[in-house]
């Protein structure tokens, strides 16, 4: 039996037995429970997530996948897709996993023949800590502080999903406040990684007044997160049946007007730097990946969007408060760097919106259940499920809870995972001052993959 | 038109931090960053809940803080948090292990090159050590600069639970730096494992695989402690207090 968050998101999620995957569809993880083998899939036709039992046809990439959602602190994963590249001259090279670009512990071998980049697979769990098996049998309230710190720059989504689907199995009933109050947070983070992005780019672009104005820019939304959550990262913020601290309504103009601000700012910086064709000519056209591989890949977040995949699970699997207010949909089919960056552009600015919206609206319920309203009928039954859309896409989590309320199942599916082989491909055929762009421009995290 | 810039300098003014020259703000360190302060009515060890890092020892009624994660777990047990600006000194945590001889830290002057390695972090200790280099911080105004490669590097800063995929490379770029050199571990995950100290995936504490010099606690520290953890271990700053 599954509770999944049916309750939560208007009929987003229907339970059906597929023989395979029909032509809209895209199979978003893979997990057991209760000895049977279940697959998520997005409908990306109807929007609904399916939950079926493991259809028999699945495709070779994704062999790569459920690989990774399985592996073990220690093994490293190789995240081949295709057969080996040969030929006259190519050579592996290997980066990482550390000394280069990226300030995370994670590596690649890349296939060339001197100039041109032929094949890309990259190497993880070089920072696997094993947080899925850290948590089991405790309770959810101290499982939380290990799944924020799964990636520390999404806590915010972590923190977010595992305790909504901790909230569906117990039955509890969350406040509205607190709902809101965590969707504050999540736009927040949602903020601040796309200027890290942004920055990131401009650094690779050598344009360093637009990178350093950027991470200024971060910084206000770090101070923000700080003054108003506790927390420069957001860690701490969620527990189990609410929030750990509400926005007093005075706070709640103050931080709409900083966060307009900050967004202002970033826009005009955005308008005066997308004029300058040194940096133009390093995003337009980079590291290509075409509509129906990043569907086919399953590529999820701001970089699908940008190849033209209508996906973001703050509309397609609306939680609370998500239904009642206007998010908008930003897509590019530009396929390349520059739409990319696009999306989370102009996704700054959409969630600067949403953001007013939700502090004006913000109900007046308490931050926390009650502990009378605690249910334990559903115990030890099923798992339940959530997806949130983290700053880097869609971030699904199913857990388990045994009978006296412990955790004793967590299925981790995190966005960075399954944006490595579209990340690789977009690198097929490029040349290699092209690798740090298309890194960045998929807003990757090895802490988020490896967990 | 870069005159623009030039022109947005100035109407924001000078956003860089005046530490060390004073006492950072409220807003430099968090409130998130200051450590948890036994009382006396203090409940040892933290009720009936515990402390999840086990930070807190009973035996010498002392908190760890190489272990804590700042959770505030024990703030229901009569542990104590200065949320005020209060004793700002106190939230400057970073101290020499000890290894670090003095006169080492006194050969690094004006120019300090700096690299870090993450040996299993979850990106935000990374992200605050990068954050360094923002207007707010401005590591380059003291000196120091980061660097990509160990031959270059006069401290190397470690983050995260050690790995056992990391073991040997932090070992290797730690024997590539040449003398003398200092090792600062940054976050309770480099100081202890942190949260992940029962994790399958931790190895032991960044100090056990290599000597480390000077510890900066926190989950994750913010910049300005990361900041006098860098001076500390560069001779620069006397072992407690603020100073240049
Ligand atoms: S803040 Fe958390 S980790 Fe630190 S001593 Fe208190 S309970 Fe332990
Ligand atoms: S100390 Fe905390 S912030 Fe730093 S890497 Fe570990 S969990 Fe992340």
């Amino acid at each position: 039996m599954s509770r999944g968050s049916e309750t939560l998101n208007g009929g987003g999620v229907e339970r059906r037995n597929l023989e395979s995957l029909g032509e809209k569809m895209q199979l978003s993880s893979v997990f057991q429970a209760g000895g049977l083998n279940y697959a998520l899939i997005s409908d990306m036709e109807t929007n609904k997530t399916i939950i079926s039992e493991l259809p028999p046809t699945l495709s070779e990439e994704f062999g790569a996948l459920l690989r990774g959602s399985g592996a073990e602190p220690g093994s490293p994963l190789v995240l081949e897709a295709g057969g080996r590249v040969e030929g006259y001259g190519v050579f592996e090279f290997s980066y990482g996993p550390t000394s280069w670009g990226v300030p995370e512990a994670g590596a690649f071998s890349l296939m060339t023949y001197g100039e041109r980049i032929l094949k890309v697979v990259p190497r993880l769990n070089f920072k696997k800590r094993g947080v899925e098996r850290a948590v089991l049998g405790l309770t959810p309230e101290d499982a939380l502080l290990f799944v924020e710190r799964s990636a520390g720059n999404f806590s915010a989504a972590y923190s977010t999903c595992f305790a909504t689907a901790v909230e569906d199995a117990l039955g509890l009933g969350v406040p509205s406040e607190a709902r809101w109050t965590r969707a504050v947070a999540l736009e927040l983070e949602r903020i601040y990684n796309h200027l890290y992005v942004f920055g990131r780019l401009a650094e690779a672009a050598s344009q360093n007044i637009a990178a350093t104005q950027t991470h200024a820019l971060r910084e206000r939304v770090l101070r923000l997160n700080s003054r108003h959550f506790g927390h420069r990262y957001l860690f701490g913020i969620n527990s189990i049946g609410g929030v750990r601290r509400g926005l007093p309504k005075d706070e709640r103009s103050a931080l709409t007007t900083e966060v307009r601000l900050v967004a202002r700012e970033f826009s005009e910086l955005v308008q005066y730097f997308l004029s300058s064709r040194i940096f133009l000519d390093r995003l337009q056209g980079t590291a290509k990946l075409t509509r129906k591989d990043a569907f086919g890949l399953g590529t999820v977040g701001p970089s699908a969007r940008g190849s033209g995949v209508q996906w973001d699970d703050r509309l397609t699997f609306p939680l609370e408060p998500y239904e009642d207010i206007y998010v908008n949909l930003e897509t590019e089919d530009g396929e390349d760097t520059m739409a990319r960056t696009m999306v989370r552009v102009r996704e700054v600015e959409s969630s600067s919106i949403a953001l007013r919206e939700l502090l004006d609206r913000m109900p007046s319920d308490g931050t926390k259940s009650g502990p009378d309203r605690r249910r334990a009928d559903g115990l030890g039954a099923g798992f339940s499920f959530c997806r949130v859309e983290s700053p880097s896409g869609d971030l699904i989590q199913v857990v388990q809870l045994d009978g006296g309320g412990r955790v004793s199942g967590l299925h981790v599916r995190p966005p960075s995972l399954v944006n490595w082989l579209p990340f690789a491909r977009s690198l097929e055929g490029t040349v290699f001052t092209d690798f740090q762009f298309a890194f960045e421009s998929f807003g990757l995290s090895f802490a988020d993959s490896d967990r | 038109m870069p005159k623009i810039w030039i022109l947005r300098g100035l109407k924001k003014g000078i956003l860089t931090t005046a530490y060390p020259k004073s006492q950072p703000t409220s807003e430099e360190v968090p409130t998130r960053s200051l450590p948890p302060r036994p009382t006396d009515a203090a409940d040892w060890p933290a009720g009936e809940r515990g402390c999840p890092t086990g930070a807190i020892d009973s035996g010498d009624k002392k908190v760890d803080l190489g272990r804590c994660v700042y959770c505030r777990f024990c703030s229901s047990a009569g542990f104590a948090f200065e949320d005020g600006f209060g004793s700002r000194a106190g939230a400057m945590q970073a101290s020499l292990t000890g290894n670090c001889a003095t006169g080492t830290r006194h050969i690094f002057g004006r120019s300090f090159h700096v690299m870090m390695i993450d040996v299993g972090s979850c990106n935000a200790c990374n992200l605050e050590v990068l954050n360094l280099s923002n207007p707010y911080y401005d590591l380059s105004r003291m000196g120091i600069a980061f660097t990509n490669s160990p031959k270059h590097a006069d401290a190397l800063i470690v983050v995260g639970a050690l790995n056992q995929a990391m073991v040997d490379v932090l070992r290797r770029t730690y024997e590539s730096m040449p003398e003398p050199k200092l090792v600062l571990s940054v976050g309770a995950c480099a100081i202890s494992g942190g949260i992940f100290r029962g994790a399958e995936g931790f190895v032991s504490p960044a100090g056990d695989a290599i000597p480390v010099d000077v510890v900066v606690p926190g989950c994750p520290p913010s910049p300005v402690q990361i900041l006098e953890g860098l001076l500390l271990a560069a001779g620069r700053l006397k072992e407690e207090g603020v100073r240049r």
